[in-house]
């Protein structure tokens, strides 16, 4: 099996919470995600402070929800991605 | 007769700096299009082989920058009056101290653009500190060197070092299967401008031979990039 990327994993988080309309709760994203948990805090930390996703709260449970940089970062996945490739970076 | 003379270097001077001041505008602009150009990518990536790559066409624009712009703003005041220094005095301390910006940022520039691509290899931060080290030592040795030919020999050392770093990763890169080696285009840059360094300081006149052509491929290395650039990131 190929391992995953940096990117691939931030753009695989992402494309889940916007499969899920945009809207999901951190266990159901941890179990898709297919991480371990100490992986995916380190990873979701990291979504956070980058302001890519936003944690909310909704009726006393915690909820994850994109944000415009995130949905720009799908949008932007492959230039970026070619553009690494094409300079070798 | 003399004052015939001295017009005909008079224009030839300016002739020469028009060239120069076009030249390093072109570059200048290029550099800061590719830095502009890839920000997005790299605000959203936070990828280091673009940030490095960014930083990379930043200094080059700022040594092209000293290596031009001072020169021809010392000119300017001086034939205009707004400076009353004698230009005799002004322009070997003017020349002395943009060599030293020119040396530091342009290997500083190659440099950023060797970790860009090794710095999953070169997983060090330290390494930056040495790059600055390395380039402080090596545009201060240009002004300081009593003997030129010592300084020759610092630059063909890193010239060496810059050709293992290159020759490795391309032998790295034959492993892989890849659609194209734009990497080359970048290193083809790295030596040539290592190579135009060494030969500016200590040849003159051979640079002024082929000056030209030494601009016109220098532009044309440089828009390569550019161009390859604007295409991948569709801006």
């Amino acid at each position: 099996m190929i391992k995953r990327g940096k990117l691939e994993i931030i753009k695989d988080i992402l494309k889940i919470i916007q499969e899920n309309h945009n809207l999901i709760k951190p266990t159901p994203l941890l179990r898709k995600s297919n991480m371990s948990s100490t992986r995916f805090k380190e990873y979701f930390n990291e979504l956070k402070e980058k302001q890519l996703i936003i944690e909310t709260k909704k009726e006393k449970s915690k909820q994850i929800a994109l944000t415009e940089k995130g949905n720009r970062f799908l949008e932007r996945y492959h230039t970026m991605i070619n553009f690494i490739e094409e300079f070798e970076l | 007769m003399i004052r015939q003379i001295s017009s005909g270097m008079g224009k030839m001077i300016i002739a020469n700096l028009s060239t120069e001041i076009i030249y390093s505008f072109i570059i200048i602009v290029c550099s800061l299009m590719i830095y502009f150009g890839t920000k997005e990518l790299y605000e959203l990536s936070s990828h280091k082989g673009i940030k490095y790559f960014r930083k990379s066409f930043l200094l080059f624009a700022l040594a092209y920058f000293f290596r031009t712009f001072i020169k021809f703003f010392v000119f300017y005041f001086n034939s205009q009056g707004i400076l009353s220094i004698s230009p005799r005095l002004l322009n070997p301390i003017i020349s002395q101290i943009t060599l030293i910006f020119f040396m530091y940022f342009s290997s500083m520039a190659i440099f950023y653009l060797l970790y860009s691509v090794n710095w999953k290899k070169w997983n060090h931060e330290n390494r930056i500190y040495l790059f600055h080290l390395i380039s402080i030592i090596l545009s201060l040795f240009s002004i300081l060197s009593s003997n030129p030919y010592s300084y020759l020999i610092v630059n063909f050392l890193l010239l060496i070092f810059v050709i293992i770093a290159v020759y490795t990763s391309y032998k790295e890169s034959k492993k892989k299967i890849k659609k194209n080696h734009n990497l080359y285009i970048i290193y083809v840059l790295l030596l040539f401008f290592w190579i135009l360094n060494i030969v500016e300081i200590f040849v003159p006149s051979f640079l002024q031979t082929f000056q030209l052509f030494l601009y016109l491929s220098s532009l044309g290395v440089f828009l390569t990039i550019l161009y390859k650039v604007i295409k991948k990131t569709g801006n």
